[in-house]
Order: structure tokens, then C-alpha cells, then sequence
């Protein structure tokens, strides 16, 4: 592998066809970023918003969320609590039948939330295996890693259904928000051919303006950081690559159900 | 570029393409249909259409510090774990992919749409190692199988009807003939399952990367760059230097714009952040990110001033979709990578403005394309740009004066504007001397030599035997009641 990046010299090529004589760089830097612990009006005008939100602010959004996912094929289903979400997905598992192969099992993050749903009990009856994509810290070295990153492979791409939650949902765009860690393993919304994610209502933001604002300028987001991978989710994969005519499920899921617990 | 130019064949391409009625039809429907849509979806921003011209404020003031952003992305994506490589050329570009390849002793690569990976040729390139590339995209797919090129930055198969993709399934993957659009995606979603779940390497372009959080982010509606940048072990974004924005409020903006200008959407079905590698504790994605960072004739655009502003561009399409010229002649027509008027601006700068100069000559100077652009950038004044170095030449771009002999007419008419009575002479011999030529209801049907050209498609009115000067006296005179 090259080591040299020919940083210094590209660099150098950009400043001189800009015609930049001077090396004032710094003082361009400080003009072009922001800083994130000084949030410009507009960004505090957001987070202040989204601190004040009561609940019929958030049911707002949730209508709105609702209404934005219809045309993406995003289906919002809004449920009391999370037994109540479990029984939803069984009842999904007992009514679709897997695209690949004709055997049924769900694979799930490592999640609190989710966890808290008890799919393996709630599936018990049907028979349908619910595995858990993560590490569960029995793996030290790195082969053991390894050997664990295949298996989870190899469950996720058998399993037909995956369950996750998300960082955030965007009212405006019906976007799912989530940020990698190591317990939510990023295949699991990912190959299964239905994507059900499950969340709470406060977990709902107005749009990207928003998200944004949080995740540069309010402490608690901005603690987490932005790791190495996000990704954001607006319903089913879909394409029109074929005379304009609208498919769903080209790579990723064909279905999307997106529980949120509303907690009333 | 490494890929074959066939910018010369502009005029015979394009004679073609307008003889072909299935490709008539395809690109009437993105026009009427896309073109229309995209308009709407900017009248209903929040901040209303004109947030394109903040956009392009934006832009500006990015490029015009793209020494400072660059620097600030390349060492945040260090920070996120990722690898970073500045590529001044595309062989070299090409080269660094090809070394991260043979590390990870990769045999199949899945790809994602990427226009800058057609740029520096970078499928021949791996091929030509016993690497096997897929496209991921379908509309890409269906032209890799067809061994063809993009005709369309975002839709790149458009130019084939559904019995074509059709036939061509049948033909190369030992399926059953059908024309169903449903049932032909399900065909490539499945064949091309078993091609991420194999592959070593994912290669993908970027739309956008943002300097102070360092990553780059990719977007599709299909799902097949997660695919491509999630299941193999090592993954290499190529993006042309242009493409990053400083912070993430400017990344807000381009970025909703982008959707629109792309597909009419308020934000794409699957948007990746990546700055790096999880790395061995997480239970997922590649073990390696390497960002390539392409320069390719971008800097020498960056020096000169009047061409600057092609370099705010976010390749979102909106002004194929609008243009009539590309409405009416398609993408292959420009015979480059770039297509339609960013492919007119664009190409000529790249590959010289002497052997791409029809591109530019080609284009009707209307305006649509300004009009559709996401970011508004003045096209028709670059393409008037590149008109006036050809006519003049220019030793900075190699630029050859196209016609010495259009240059000496031009002079010869001012002189004959700039001297009333030589002018009058000048239309009057020119209308007795028009008589030779022949005449269809009045109008003059053929012209010989140099002005042949003038008569070959059309015909061309005579000068007035009276003419307006002297009618101008008789008209005037006349009492107006």
C-alpha cells in the first residue's frame, strides 16, 4: 500500500489554481466551521422546540409521520406498549412467508427496547427461532470475533425478518435515524426482506434541520458523537430503473413496519 | 479519461437517436414526467425556491476553500478511522484501487452507481486484473449485462423498453422471457443477492461528503449501496474533489435539494454516513474504508474563473431532464460520461474543447437547464464561454481557433456596420447576386459552398428588394389616423 497520500501536494495544486498566495488558512477555517459549542439562533431556536415538545406536540408529529409515510410505502403503526407491539409482530410472522427458502426465523439487535418485546417467547408457538445479532462479550480474541461475525452473517441472511429499533424518526421525510454500535449490528435492517422497527413516540423529530442541530449542538447527542456510520431509512427499497414504473424491493427490504409505542 | 471519447461523433450519434422512437418515447416520459415534478418539488420547500440560490451562494463559498475543507474532511475521516488518498489523476486513482484490491486479495467487487468510477475507467481497469465487477444499481445492471453505457446520470437504462430488458434476461441469465417491470427487478435482486453476499470489496461513488464531521454520504432508492458498503470487507468511495460541503447545515441543504433535483423526492429511500470502519468490535461492515479523493482536470477547471462555477455542481441530473436537446438526442449522443448540459460544459473542459466542441455548439443557450438546476449554476453562460474560446482560441486550454475564416466574416461585417453607405452597397449587390440560386415560394432553397450549410436542412429567406430604409420613407410619410 502506498503510503503517501499526496495530501500536501494536491492541497498545494487546489491553493495555487485559486490563486491563494497567502497561507491565511486558519482564519478561512474559523470563518467556514462553526462551532459546536456555539449553536447560531437558528440552531437554538430548534433545540428549544424540541425540549418543549408536549405530548399532543409529539402526537402532531406522529399524525404527520403517519401521513408522510403512505406514499413510501412505509407502513406507521402506532401501539399502546410494547406487549402490545410483541403480539403485532407474531401476528406478522404467522401471515408472510419467508422470500428465500421456505424456513422462518427472525433476527433482532441487542437492544433494550427490544429486548423488552420478548420475541422469543411471543414466537414460541409458531416454532420460529429469534436470533440476536451482537456480540454477548464471551469473545475476546480476535479469531473468536471473527468466528462470531460469520455466524451472525450467516443468521441474518437467513432470517427473513429483522427487528431493530432507531435513534430518531423524521416526521417530515418518515426517515428512521440510526447510528451503528455494536449491539445493532447494520445487516439487520438490511438483507431480511422485512425491516419491522419498533420505537417511542418522543423518539420522533420534525426533520433533518433538526436531527442536525441535536446531533452538533446539544451535549447529550453530541456526547454519543457521530460514529464512523449512519444511516438514514425513508421506507422500503424501491426503483424505477425500468421504464419509470415504480418496484418495490429491488436490494434491500420490500417491507417496512414501523411500530411506534405511544405509551397511553 | 480513460474511457473511449466519442465526442466527434456528436452529429451522427445524435441524427441517430432522434431516428429512434423507442428512445423518443423514454426520454419524452422523463420530461414530461421527472422534469415537471422537480419543479413543484422546489416551489414546495420550506424556504421556497429560492433556497437554490443560497444553495449556490453555498457552493461557492465551499470552492472557493476547498484547500481548507478538503483538508478538514480528509483528517476527520482519519479520526473516524477511515483511510484517505488524494488522487490527482485517474490512473492514479485507478492504481490506489487497485493496490487496496490486491490486499485484501479481492475476486469479486460489487459496485454502486457512480459516474466518477466511469470517468477514470475503473471496471476495465479491475477486469483486467481477473476481477469480477457487478453493477448493483438495476438500471446499471441491465446495461452491464447489455455491455453498454449509461445513457442517464440517475437513471441509466432508461433508453431500454421492458421487452428489452426483458430478452436480454432471458438471453444472458437463463430465465424465462417476461416484460413484467416487477418480475425483472426480482430476477436481478436475486441474481445479484448471491454477488454482495460473495463479494470481498464494495465500491461506491459519493454524492456528498461533510468536512467537520468527516464522512461521505451516499444515497439510493434501491438499497444496493448499503448492500455494496455494508457486506464486503473492504470498501473504496471515490469522489471527485468537489463533492463536500463544510458543515452539516450546508449538508442539509444541498442534500434535500439533491433529492429533488434527482427523483422529485424530499430525501432518498437510503442515505449512508460513512467516516470509517467499525473495526473488529462491531459485529458488522468492512473491515477497511478508503476514501479516494479525485482531482482529474478539476483544479485546472478551479483556476479559471469563468469555469469555476461548473465545480458548485452536485450531479443531481435535474437539467438533463430539462433540457430539449437532451430531450430530443438522449445520453450516449455526447459520447462522454457526463451527458446533457453539465455533460456540454463539463466534457469539453475535461477531455478539450476542440474535440468535444460540438457538445457545446449543440446546446440552444434557452436557459432550462439554469432554471432546473438545484443549485443554480449559469450553464448557458459556460457554454457561451466555451463558444468564445473557440472562436478565439486560447493557448491556456490548448484551445485551437475553430474557423480563422469565421473570425475574418466577423471582422469584415462589423466593418461594413460601422460604415453606413458600404452596407447599403454591400445588401444591394447581395440582393441582385441572390437571384442565381434557386427559389421554393419565395424562399431561397439551395446555397453552394462555404454557406451550403445554411440551406441543408432549411430554407432561407432573400433579402427584401426594398428594403426597410427606403419602405421606412414611403410608411412615413403616410398620415397615421
Amino acid at each position: 500500500m502506498p503510503i503517501h497520500t499526496n495530501e500536501t501536494q494536491f492541497i498545494h495544486d487546489i491553493r495555487a489554481a485559486l490563486g491563494i498566495r497567502a497561507n491565511n488558512s486558519d482564519a478561512r477555517q474559523k470563518e467556514i466551521f462553526t462551532d459546536p459549542a456555539q449553536p447560531p439562533e437558528a440552531q437554538q431556536m430548534l433545540l428549544d422546540t424540541i425540549c418543549a415538545r408536549q405530548h399532543s406536540d409529539r402526537m402532531d408529529l406522529l399524525d404527520r409521520l403517519s401521513r408522510e409515510a403512505v406514499p413510501l410505502n412505509l407502513k406507521v403503526i402506532p401501539m399502546k406498549n410494547e406487549a402490545e407491539a410483541a403480539k403485532a409482530i407474531a401476528g406478522l410472522v404467522a401471515d408472510t412467508t419467508p422470500e428465500w427458502g421456505d424456513k422462518k426465523s427472525v433476527v433482532q439487535w441487542d437492544h433494550p427496547m427490544i429486548k423488552a418485546l420478548a420475541l422469543d417467547s411471543a414466537l414460541k408457538d409458531q416454532n420460529v427461532p429469534v436470533y440476536t445479532a451482537a456480540f454477548d462479550g464471551s469473545e475476546t480474541s480476535h479469531n473468536q470475533k471473527n468466528l462470531k461475525r460469520d455466524q451472525i452473517r450467516e443468521q441474518v441472511t437467513a432470517s427473513y425478518i429483522g427487528v431493530t429499533s432507531a435513534d430518531f424518526c423524521l416526521a417530515d421525510t418518515a426517515t428512521l435515524v440510526m447510528r451503528s454500535r455494536p449491539a445493532e449490528a447494520r445487516s439487520v435492517s438490511l438483507l431480511p426482506s422485512i425491516h419491522v422497527a419498533v420505537i417511542r413516540k418522543e423518539q420522533i423529530l420534525s426533520d433533518m434541520k433538526e436531527l442536525y442541530a441535536l446531533l452538533k449542538f446539544d451535549p447529550d447527542t453530541r456526547g454519543k458523537g457521530l460514529p464512523h456510520h449512519m444511516v438514514m431509512i425513508s421506507g422500503p427499497s424501491k426503483t424505477a430503473d425500468i421504464e419509470l414504473v415504480m418496484v418495490h424491493g429491488a436490494h434491500g427490504p420490500r417491507a417496512l413496519y414501523l411500530y411506534v409505542i405511544t405509551g397511553e | 479519461m480513460s474511457d473511449e471519447i466519442l465526442t466527434d461523433k456528436y452529429v451522427e450519434n445524435s441524427t441517430r437517436a432522434i431516428e429512434d422512437d423507442i428512445l423518443q418515447g423514454a426520454l419524452g416520459k422523463i420530461q414530461s414526467g421527472l422534469a415537471k415534478a422537480t419543479q413543484a418539488s422546489y416551489r414546495q420547500l420550506d424556504e421556497g425556491p429560492e433556497l437554490r440560490m443560497t444553495a449556490h451562494d453555498i457552493r461557492e463559498k465551499t470552492i472557493n476553500n476547498l484547500d481548507v475543507v478538503l483538508t478538514q474532511l480528509a483528517a476527520k475521516v482519519r479520526e473516524n478511522g477511515g483511510k484517505v488518498y488524494f488522487a490527482k489523476t485517474a490512473e492514479q486513482a485507478v492504481a490506489y484501487t487497485l493496490d487496496v484490491a490486491r490486499q485484501f486479495k479481492v475476486k469479486q467487487v460489487v459496485k454502486g452507481k457512480s459516474m466518477v468510477s466511469e470517468e477514470i475507467g475503473l471496471n476495465p481497469a479491475l477486469e483486467a486484473q481477473g476481477i469480477e465487477v457487478n453493477e448493483t444499481d438495476l438500471g446499471e445492471y441491465i446495461i452491464q449485462v447489455a455491455g453498454e453505457k449509461p445513457s442517464h446520470i440517475i437513471a441509466p437504462a432508461i433508453h431500454k423498453t421492458r421487452e428489452q430488458v426483458g430478452r436480454l434476461f432471458a438471453e444472458h441469465l437463463g430465465v424465462p422471457y417476461t416484460d413484467d417491470p416487477p418480475e425483472l427487478t426480482r430476477i436481478a435482486r436475486k441474481a445479484l443477492r448471491d454477488k454482495f453476499l460473495q463479494a470481498d470489496m464494495g465500491i461506491s461513488g459519493c454524492n456528498l461528503a461533510c468536512a467537520e464531521t468527516g464522512h461521505m454520504t451516499v444515497v439510493s432508492n434501491e438499497g444496493n449501496i448499503r448492500m455494496s458498503t455494508t457486506l464486503p470487507r473492504v470498501h473504496v468511495a471515490i469522489m471527485g474533489m468537489e463533492r463536500v460541503v463544510a458543515n452539516l447545515e450546508d449538508h442539509d441543504i444541498l442534500f434535500r435539494l439533491l433529492s429533488r433535483g434527482a427523483a422529485a423526492q424530499k430525501l432518498g429511500g437510503c442515505v449512508s454516513y460513512i467516516g470509517g470502519p467499525g473495526g473488529p468490535d462491531f459485529p458488522d461492515g468492512p473491515e477497511a474504508f478508503h476514501l479516494v479523493i479525485l482531482d482529474n482536470g478539476r483544479s485546472r477547471i478551479l483556476a479559471d474563473p469563468k469555469f469555476r462555477e461548473i465545480l458548485y455542481c452536485i450531479r443531481c441530473s435535474a437539467c438533463l431532464n430539462a433540457c430539449p436537446v437532451y430531450g430530443k438526442i438522449g445520453g450516449h449522443a455526447y459520447g462522454a460520461t457526463y451527458c446533457g448540459p453539465i455533460g456540454a460544459v463539463l466534457t469539453p473542459l475535461m477531455v478539450g474543447m476542440n474535440k468535444a466542441k460540438d457538445l457545446c455548439l449543440g446546446e440552444t443557450l434557452c436557459g432550462a437547464c439554469r432554471q432546473a438546476c438545484s443549485v443554480n449554476i449559469d450553464l448557458p453562460r459556460m457554454l457561451l464561454e466555451l463558444r468564445y474560446r473557440l472562436a478565439y482560441g486560447d493557448d491556456d486550454w490548448q484551445t485551437k481557433q475553430v474557423s480563422p475564416l469565421e473570425k475574418t466574416i466577423h471582422q469584415a461585417w462589423a466593418f461594413l456596420a460601422g460604415h453606413p453607405a458600404l452596407y447599403r452597397a454591400f445588401l444591394k449587390a447581395g440582393a441582385m447576386g441572390q437571384k442565381v440560386f434557386p427559389k421554393y415560394r419565395g424562399m431561397i432553397r439551395k446555397m453552394p459552398g462555404p454557406v451550403a450549410g445554411w440551406t441543408r436542412d432549411r430554407d432561407i429567406q432573400p433579402l427584401a428588394h426594398t428594403p426597410f430604409r427606403e419602405r421606412f420613407k414611403t410608411l412615413s410619410s403616410k398620415k397615421v389616423r
